[in-house]
């Protein structure tokens, strides 16, 4: 009887804690067990669409990644069983990516910085389509951003925008960015150079840093740079002379249909003014000009754009200023001479009279 | 002239049509100035707060060529004034540049240098007068025709190339900037601060000013008044 129940008391524990037990070992389960399926080379999934997704995935492939001595549950911590019945949750970077982890994972605030951003924002109305973190980092051999095979390092992170926004990442790789970027030029922008790379956000939104009165504060981060550009022969006086002018200036006060930078030299598919292509070769200037000037004409392409009434080079616009100035200067000190003699003669005239 | 103005030595120098004028040129031009020289001078803090309160560079420009178009108005209104009225055609055969205004330049030099005698003797308008009104219409034709190619910017890109729009910039602006000094500097000090009319010359008001001060500073009027038995 006393044999009897102590089983019992047993069983019950048993009953009570097994579970408890049962889940902790299926945090850790083996990669060995997972890569049983995942690790043939044709394991892989006819989706409803016709699309095949692959399922491999080896040890290797986490082996050099920043997740090296990681196992599968610790990112899929919905499989408890192996082989698992349900199709896995998406894996949920912030389980362990947040401010204060203790698992030693880099702790930033780009988390919150996506969430905000038209990317999070769309996700969190639902778009299944709009990317989480593993869609731009890599879902298994994720490496540091630094590490040039990284998916979002600089030469890589076009390409990877491009996987949905494939338009753009045509248009971008014939344009002088994109050409420069192939070539290996470290200082060449790509896509995050201008969007950001947490904090992007739709060109619309007033946070956004290609937001129309932004944009030309965002080139001038790199065109404005004599050290940037002394490198490749370009001038940075552009910067100057389009907040001097009509146009900088209506922006600067906030108006958003004056041109900016990318209104006449295009957005993505910004290509040097000897080709043919682009906006501002004084074959397209009429074009260009013309979408808010209408009726613009081959003359709108004749002389310089840029102009720097202070600079010598300017020719007749700088000398026209300086008659100007030298003019106004000598009027004035000539009309202060004439009313200080005036006043002089005249108190003299006064003193006489009396 | 009524018999009350001359009883009070009041001799009327400028009519009410000129009146209006000058008003209305007092007030265009501050309006102007002061929406012009914002967008000028756009980087200084009371300029960004000029142009905050017209309502922003767009609502600048609007009320910037509401008041150039009726500056011009004025400017038509007047030339046509000038040139086809009684009053002012009298006006304008006086207000004539004449070898007379050279000579009486430099003797005012030399007299307040000490080495004339005797001042100058002006009739109705002195050198001083002359070279304001002149000066004054060159520059707003100047700055209208400048101002007319600027906001019709499509149309003046059309027939000229962008430097000669980059000029009409900058003549706008510095011709502006110019007949804003001079106004300032000469116009202030001559119906202002000259110790004659300290301080003020009241007849851009009341049109009159005072037979005496007549007599003063503008004698061959004075006398040519009294010989025409006007005072």
């Amino acid at each position: 009887m006393r044999k009897f129940a102590l089983t019992a008391v047993l069983v019950f524990l048993g009953g009570a804690f097994l579970p408890g037990l049962a889940r902790d070992a299926s945090a850790s389960i083996s990669l060995e067990k997972c890569t049983l399926c995942h690790g043939k080379p044709e394991f892989r999934k006819l989706l409803v669409d016709g699309r095949v997704r692959d399922l491999f995935v080896t040890g290797d492939m986490l082996a050099g990644s920043v997740h090296g001595k990681k196992g599968c549950t610790d990112c899929h911590f919905d499989v408890s069983e192996i082989p698992h019945r349900e199709h896995p949750k998406r894996v949920t970077c912030t389980h362990c990516h947040f401010k204060g982890n203790r698992e030693g994972a880099p702790q930033s605030d780009n988390v919150l910085a996506y969430f905000d951003s038209a990317h999070g924002q769309a996700i969190a109305k639902g778009n299944t389509k709009a990317p989480l973190c593993q869609d731009c980092h890599g879902s298994h051999a994720i490496l540091k951003a630094k590490d040039p095979g990284s998916k979002v390092a600089r030469g890589q992170v076009a390409e990877t925008c491009g996987r949905c926004h494939m338009e753009i990442y045509a248009q971008y790789k014939g344009s002088i960015h994109g050409v420069a970027l192939a070539k290996g030029i470290a200082e060449v922008p790509s896509c995050t150079g201008c969007h950001g790379e947490h904090k992007i956000y739709a060109r619309n939104d007033p946070k956004s840093t290609v937001y129309a009165t932004h944009v030309s504060e965002q080139c001038s981060k790199c065109h404005a740079s004599v050290k940037i550009m002394g490198k490749f022969g370009i001038e940075t006086e552009q910067v100057a002379t389009y907040k001097e002018s009509f146009h900088g200036v209506a922006s600067q006060f906030g108006s958003r249909t004056v041109a900016n930078c990318s209104s006449c030299h295009g957005v993505h598919d910004i290509r040097p003014q000897d080709d043919p292509l682009s906006m501002v070769n004084p074959k397209n200037v009429p074009k260009t000009c013309g979408k808010c000037h209408p009726g613009a004409n081959p003359n709108f392409a004749v002389g310089k754009i840029h102009v720097d009434a202070k600079n010598k080079e300017s020719g007749i616009i700088y000398w026209t200023a300086t008659f100007f100035k030298w003019l106004t200067i000598g009027t004035m000190l000539a009309l202060i001479a004439h009313i200080f003699l005036d006043m002089y003669g005249r108190t003299k005239r006064l003193r006489g009279e009396r | 002239m009524s018999h009350a103005d001359l009883a009070a030595g009041k001799v009327i120098r400028m009519s009410l049509l000129f009146r209006i004028q000058h008003l209305l040129l007092t007030v265009l031009l501050t309006v102007l100035a002061v929406t012009g020289f914002a967008l000028m001078y756009h980087g200084n803090s009371l300029s960004q707060w000029i142009i905050r309160l017209e309502g922003g560079v767009h609502n600048r420009g609007i009320v910037h060529r509401v008041a150039a178009v009726l500056l011009m108005a004025n400017l038509v209104y007047h030339v046509f004034y000038m040139l086809f009225s009684r009053e002012g055609k009298r006006e304008l055969r006086q207000l004539f540049i004449g070898k007379q205004d050279i000579d009486d330049f430099f003797q005012s030099l030399r007299y307040n240098l000490g080495t004339a005698k005797e001042y100058p003797r002006f009739g109705r308008y002195g050198y001083k007068e002359k070279f304001q009104y002149w000066g004054a219409s060159a520059g707003i034709i100047l700055i209208s025709i400048t101002g007319i190619m600027l906001w019709a910017e499509g149309f003046s890109m059309i027939f000229f190339p962008k430097i000669v729009l980059d000029l009409a910039i900058i003549i706008h602006g510095y011709q502006g900037l110019l007949a804003f000094a001079v106004l300032f500097l000469w116009h202030l000090y001559n119906v202002h601060l000259h110790p004659s009319v300290f301080p003020m010359n009241p007849s851009w008001i009341t049109g009159k000013v005072s037979a005496e001060w007549l007599r003063e500073e503008h004698p061959l009027e004075y006398e040519k008044l009294k010989g025409e038995g006007l005072l």
